[in-house]
Order: structure tokens, then sequence, then C-alpha cells
């Protein structure tokens, strides 16, 4: 009977049987009287002394074995590493651990690391790094998807049909690009011009500027696709300014064939003072309708670090008229700062000046900064937002003043 | 997941495995839950075991999670063995791995072994703070107490900004130790608390009052009171350093307002040279003022009644015989708006000096402006914090400066009683550590940790030699 159940016991855990063998089976271990049970409980209680069984340190003997031979390579090589290597011997631990960390880094890179000041702003950068190879990577993924896509579905198409026919030879593209730079020639004569201010390097940080060089390419290409474009100026624009410099990284050659006016003059000098009017967050002015006769200005400044004033103080100094968009009155604000991106301040210009309507304009501030757009008569609402500014006051009073008691009447 | 109660087979592992959503971070996640439910270390070595087994390698961030777990549970055998293993194995530390071993180590017998790693630590990137503060209790702790100040140097030199615990546990380690050396270094302490305008919290106080009442032979006794208004020591009848700042600092910090926060980068952001010239031509022919009022500031205090009647009631409070005031204002107050009736602005004109500033600039560089030119006997009114203003100074000398400057000349109105506005005195001494030689008072906090950093401490410890 017992060896029976011994077998029996045997066979049920063959799954540890290596084990079991090697370390000796222990007869005393399982009670006679207890009945065969599979689950895994019945297991695990079994085993209630694992360091017979586990040799919980096994781990440690297999990570030192197994360097031996890596170690010897390892040793013969000086150990003390140097400045670049080093940086890049943390990195790669870096990764190891879980960080987030680019898996190339080139030679630049990691120099711009080694310079950065503090221990938060090797993190960001590297943060920063992270996210642009991983960004980059899935646009690599997706594109080769499609490009897979394509051809499957050109396989397709050319098994089951003959080339269609058509009036129009098809030259979508470059036939497109030809009418836009009809209409942008035409603006060049005709057109209002709109005045973007490149005088702020000096504000900025050099990924602030490449940011806006950005922005300024988009509200480009979206001056050129619209109907009625405006005849663009860069003003106060330096020769080999770092603007310059990041708009041929993204033009290259096509900078030279802009249909757009690039002066290193100031814009009172090239227009008449009494037109121009710049467009700042910051002004006290609220611009009530657009005026076909103005020039308007605006900044290329992307301020991540809010610097309140910067184009407003530039503004008085020349002793030009200032506005700002009337966001206040349309929308219900919701967070965020109230400067825009300059591609937005583009599309908002544009339908202005197409539409002069200021609902369609301002469809293009960004959908998370505002609840809603003003519906009722603003005379009504002026009311109910008088009566919550006293209810809201009523209530700071209050608190203001338990705050002073608190702070200021134990003495 | 929740982690085993024992050590498991590997194969009760690969089947825990299989059952996960996510294999690939099986172990990191498995770890991660131990290290939350603090589980046995045996578990975590089977894990090990497992791992190592089936691939012949632990990854990296398995073992630092690993590593975490003994630090946690203070396994310093484990730490010591995986510090080897790491050390064969990979070429460079990194400096997650070493702020874990520096703590892990430094709480046991083998602390020495946190200042070697700490000192590797030191060629990567500059240790965090708790290493040092490791590092540092470490070594005194064992009564190393030279080692303890070198390290606490050092971190200061790096700009390694210390722990208030880390200077509280010099204070509780030192307690009845004798030594010239060592009381000066723990001096030194007190003036470091005196220069960045710290203020220990209670159980710090304790400690320190401890320490006084400990040396030998010293005969220092510690009292805990409150500072009469008068800025006199209720115990030592010690008059406290007043609130003024000396010749020097003064001309610093209004040098630096004007540079920093009234010009900055462009004259144009917060005025104009024009408004600029004509407010110090104004300020010229009638110095010097020994009340300015932020006028729009004060005029909003009770938000019910007219702007242009709070402002009078302020002025009228704040008149009495050969005060000049100074109202600083802008243009729109002039303009008989509904909040701004003309007759009462005349009537006040008569009671004070106003000027008006243009809408879009701004009035506090001027109220500042105004208050540093009339000399150190004027005060200004306003209820703002002037935080933004402290911003635009450069450097934190003189920003510790400007808090001082503030905390002696500004009053408060205080609105809470309904007609008559009462004021909230500037302090007329200061708030720091302070010592004459033979007494030493300093503020404490009473909760650990105080909210606002405008508020000073009211409580004192004055500690004395008999």
């Amino acid at each position: 009977m017992q060896s029976a159940n011994m077998l029996l016991r045997k066979i049920v855990r063959s799954s540890v049987l290596p084990y079991a063998a090697q370390h000796g089976m222990k007869k005393d271990l399982f009670p006679l009287s207890r009945t065969l049970s599979l689950s895994l409980f019945l297991k695990q209680d079994n085993s209630c002394k694992p360091s017979e069984k586990l040799d919980l340190d096994a781990w440690k003997k297999v990570m030192k074995s197994g360097l031996q031979e890596e170690v010897s390579e390892t040793v013969s090589e000086p150990q003390e590493l140097s400045g670049l290597a080093a940086a890049r011997a943390t990195l790669e631990m870096w990764r190891l651990a879980g960080r987030l960390v680019p898996e190339n880094v080139s030679e630049e890179q990691l120099k711009m690391f080694m310079d950065c000041p503090s221990k938060s702003a090797k993190k960001k950068y590297l943060k920063f790094l992270y996210l642009k190879e991983l960004y980059k990577k899935n646009d690599k993924r997706k594109m080769e998807e499609k490009r897979e896509r394509k051809l499957e579905a050109q396989e397709q198409t050319s098994k089951t049909e003959e080339t269609r026919k058509s009036p129009f030879v098809c030259l979508w593209a470059s036939t497109m690009d030809k009418a836009y730079s009809w209409r942008a020639a035409q603006s060049m004569i005709f057109g209002q011009p709109l005045v973007f201010d490149m005088s702020f390097e000096k504000e900025m940080s050099v990924r602030e500027v490449a940011n806006t060089v950005k922005q300024l390419v988009l509200s480009e290409s979206c001056n050129r696709r619209s109907v009625d474009p405006f005849h663009i100026h860069f003003c106060n624009f330096k020769d080999d300014s770092l603007y310059h410099r990041e708009f041929l990284k993204y033009y290259r050659e096509a900078w030279g064939k802009l249909l757009i006016t690039v002066t290193d003059q100031c814009y009172t000098e090239v227009f008449p003072k009494d037109k121009l009017i710049y467009l700042t967050a910051d002004s006290p002015k609220v611009m009530q309708t657009f005026d076909h006769d103005k020039i308007y200005i605006v900044g290329s400044m992307v301020d991540k670090n809010i610097k309140t004033g910067v184009s407003l103080a530039r503004a008085k100094r020349l002793g030009l008229e200032t506005a700002a968009l009337p966001l206040e009155k349309y929308l219900l604000w919701n967070t965020g700062a109230k400067n825009l991106t300059l591609d937005q301040m583009m599309h908002i210009l544009l339908t202005l000046k197409d539409t002069a309507d200021w609902k369609k304009a301002l469809e293009f501030v960004p959908k998370r900064k505002f609840c809603g757009f003003v519906s009722k008569p603003v005379s009504e609402l002026k009311k109910t937002l008088d009566l919550m500014n006293t209810l809201k006051l009523g209530k700071r009073q209050q608190e203001v003043q338990k705050e002073f008691a608190k702070n200021y009447s134990k003495k | 997941v929740q982690p085993p109660e024992k050590p498991l087979q590997p194969e009760e592992w690969d089947r825990l495995r299989e059952n996960f959503q996510l294999p690939d971070i099986f172990e990191e996640a498995m770890l991660k839950r131990m290290i939350k439910c603090n589980s046995h270390i045996d578990v975590a070595k089977s894990l090990l075991t497992h791992v190592a087994k089936r691939n012949g390698d632990i990854a990296y961030n398995v073992l630092i999670k690993y590593l975490t777990l003994c630090v946690q549970q203070g396994q310093v055998s484990e730490i010591r063995d995986v510090y080897d293993i790491m050390k064969v194995r990979f070429k460079i530390l990194e400096i997650g791995a070493c702020n874990l071993l520096i703590k892990g180590l430094s709480n046991s017998d083998q602390w020495r072994m946190a200042l070697t790693i700490l000192e590797e630590a030191k060629k990567i990137m500059i240790p965090s703070r708790t290493s040092y503060e490791s590092c540092i209790k470490a070594a005194s702790r064992h009564q190393e107490m030279k080692l303890a100040f070198e390290l606490y140097k050092e971190m200061l030199a790096k700009n390694v900004v210390p722990t208030l615990d880390v200077l509280q546990s010099f204070f509780d380690f030192s307690r009845g130790m004798k030594g010239a050396e060592l009381q000066e270094e723990l001096f030194g302490i007190l003036l470091y608390l005196r220069e960045n305008q710290l203020y220990p919290h209670k159980t710090f106080m304790r400690s320190i009052k401890l320490w006084f009442e400990s040396i030998p032979g010293g005969n220092w006794r510690g009292h805990l009171t409150n500072i009469k208004d008068s800025g006199q020591c209720p115990v030592c009848n010690h008059q406290l350093e007043d609130s003024d700042l000396t010749e020097e600092e003064y001309n610093n910090l209004s040098e630096r307002i004007k540079r920093d926060v009234i010009h900055g980068t462009d004259t144009f952001r917060k005025t104009s040279p024009q408004e600029l010239e004509a407010f110090q031509t104004f300020m010229e022919n009638r110095l010097p003022f020994d009340i300015v009022i932020d006028g729009l500031n004060v005029s909003h205090i009770k938000p019910r009644r007219m702007q242009c009647e709070n402002l009078l009631d302020a002025i009228n409070c704040l008149a009495k015989e050969n005060v000049r005031l100074l109202v600083l204002g802008r243009k729109h107050m002039l303009s008989n708006s509904s909040h701004w009736k003309r007759e009462i602005m005349n009537e006040m004109q008569n009671k004070a000096d106003f000027f008006f500033a243009e809408n879009i600039s701004e009035d506090d560089p001027f109220l500042l402006y105004a208050a540093l030119r009339s000399g150190k006997h004027c005060k200004f009114v306003t209820r703002d914090f002037l935080r933004d203003h402290k911003a635009c100074l450069s450097d934190s000398v003189t920003r510790h400066l400007f808090r001082k400057w503030q905390r002696g000349h500004q009053i408060v109105l205080n609105p809470m009683f309904f007609c008559v506005f009462s004021q909230q005195p500037a302090f007329r001494y200061d708030c720091v550590v302070q010592t004459t030689g033979d007494t030493w008072h300093i503020p404490y906090k009473d909760v650990f940790e105080e909210k606002y950093s405008y508020e000073v401490p009211r409580k004192w410890l004055c500690i004395q030699q008999k």
C-alpha cells in the first residue's frame, strides 16, 4: 500500500521529479491518510520547506558564473572611462534601469547632455530625445505599413481593372502648386501686408526659436493655400541669424523662391506708422473689427516661460497702436494662456479677412482652452457676470478676512 | 497581481507568468508589488532563481528592483552580494543604484562601504542630497563627527541643499560631546540657518536646546518664549536685532530694485523712460515721504464699498500730524467714474501727494522705488506680497535682503473692523537666528511644515549662558 502510494505520488509530482531526485524524497513528508489531489494549493503545502528543494541563492551563482569569460575580457582593458565614454556608459545603464533614455545618441547630443547645467535639465533633455526617437520610430513603422497596403491595393487593382479613362492628366499636386503660387504672387502686388516681427531671437532659447520657425512655416503654407492670401513680410530679419538657419533646414533651396518679403528693416521704416497695429495678448485695447486698410504685426516669438509684456514693450517703444484678440468677449475661457501659436493667428486673421465673422475665426483657438462660445447678448451676460462677481467677492472677502485673522492676529 | 506568500518553484512561477497579461514585464511588475507589500525576501529570491534558470541572466531593472526590496528591509548581506554582482557584471554604476546602495549600507555596520560608493557616485554625477544625508548620519552615528562635517561642507560646496534632518542629526549626535572645534562647527550650522533665513521646526529646536544644555561646563540654559512687539526677550531682557538694513545693504537693495525690477531687460515692459523720469523728478521735489500707499491695492480692500471711499478711509487712518503720505495710482482714477468720484479725489489730494502712472504701467515698482528712496524710516502700505518683484531679483542674497526690508517696512491694513482701519505694524525686530556670544535666540516653527514663505514664526528659543 505504502509503496503504491509512493509511486502514485511520484507520478503526480513528475514535473518536479528531477528536483526531487536531486534532493531526495522525504518519506515522512506525506501523511498516509491524505488522498491524492492535483490542486496547486496542496502542492504548495507540500513544498513548504523550500530551502531544501529550492536553492534560493542559485541566481547569484548563475550571475557570477555566466560572467567569467566576459570578465576576463574586460579586466584587461583599463576600467577608468573618460568624458564622453563615461557619459555613454551612464546612459546605457539608465536605459537598462528602465529610464526614458533614447537608444541611439549621437556625439553632438551627448555633448549637449553633458553641458546641461543640472540633473533635472539632463533628465528633461533625455526624455525629449527619447520621445523624439519614439515618434520617429512610430512614423517609420506607419509609413512601412502604408506602403505595404498600397502595394497590395495596387496589385488588386491591376488584376481587376484596366486603366480608367479621364479627360485630365493627373497632375494635381503641381497644378495646385502653380495656382497657389499665382495667388501668392498676386498678393505680393495687391495683397494686404501682414508683418512678422523677427526681433525676438534674444528672448528665446534655441528650442523656442526652432518651434517659432516651425509655426512660421505652417502659417506660410496655410496663407499660400487660402483664397486671398496676405502679403507676408518678415521684418527685422537678420541674415545668418538663428531664425535664418532654422528656415533653411525646412525650406532648403526653396527659401529663395518663397513668395514673401524678407527684410532686415523695421516695419516702421517700411510702412507708415499710423497704419500699423501690433497684435499682442498683453494689449489693453481689444480688437473690434478686422480693418482691411491696416497692417497687422505679429511677434514671431514662442515664450514657454511666459514673458509678459515683451512684445507690448516693443510696440510701446515705437509708439505703435496695439490690439488683442477679443477672446474674452466671444469665448468662455477655460484654461491656458491667451497667447496663441503663430499658425493659429494666421488662420484667425485669414478667416477674419474673408468673412469678418468672429465666431468662425475663433474656431481656430484650441478647443481645450475654452468651454464654448458666448451665446447670450452681451448685456445680459454682463448682468449675470456681475452677479457672479459680487457673490464671488463676497465669499472672497470672508476668506481674506479669515486668512488675515489667522496670519496676523496671533500676537 | 498579488505576490505569493512563500517561495515558489520555477514551474509555479512559469504558470503565474503565463497567466499574466504582459509576460515581458512580469518579473518587474511582480517585484514592484513585492516592494509595495514588503514581501519576504525569499520570495523575491525564488523569483530571481527562476529568471536566472530560464534566461541565464537577470536584467538590470529587475536586479535594481530586488535591491530596492533589500534596502527597504535592511538586508545588508544581500545588498553586498548584489553590489558584488553589479560590480563584476557592469562597467559603471548608475546613480540610482548608487543612491540605493548608499541608503542600504549606511544603516549597517558596513557603513564605510557606503562612503566608498559615495566616492564612486561623485565620478558620475553630483550625488543626491539623500545620499549625503545617509552618509553624514552614518558617520555621526559612529561618532566620526569630523568626517561628517567634511561631507557636510562638501555638500554645501556643491550647492546641494542639506535637509533640516541632516542639520538636526548633527545636534542629536553631538549631544554631550566635548570639544571647542565641534562647538564651532555647530555654531556654524546655526549661522547657516541665519544666513538662509531658515527656521527649525519644533523637534529640531528641541535637539538644539538639548545640545546646548548638554555641553559639559557650558552652563547653557534654554527657554521657550514669545518675543514682545518691542523686540525684547522676556526671559533674558535682551533686545533683539532690529530689522533695519545696514547702509551698504540698503544702497545695494535700492540699486538692485531699480536695475532688476524697474528696468529689467526692457524699461518699456513695466513703464517708459519718460514716465520714469517724470516720477524721479516728482520724487526729488517732494522728498522725503513717511508712508507710501499703493492706492489701487488699498482701494479694493472692501469690495462692497466705493473704491475711492476705501482709499479715503485708509488715508484718514494713516494721516497723523506731520506724516507725509504718497499715494501711487493710475490715471484712470482721475476720470470721475462710478468708483472714483472727483470730489473725493480732490479731498484726498489735499491730504496726500499723488502720483498717477499710465494705465498700462505697473505701479508696484514705483512703490518700491519711492519707499526706498525716501529713506529707512519710510514704510509702505499694500496687501500684495510682492512675490513677482522679489522674483525679478537675480540672486538669493538680494532676495533675502528684500524679504528682510519688506518685513520691516510693509504695513498691512486690516479691514476686519468695520469702519476703522487698523494696521498691522511692520516688525521692529529681525526674525532670524541671532547671537551675542553668550545668548542665542532662535525662532522656530510650531508645525513641521509651514505653508507660506511670508509667515515668520512667533515662537522663540532663548538660550543664555550663566
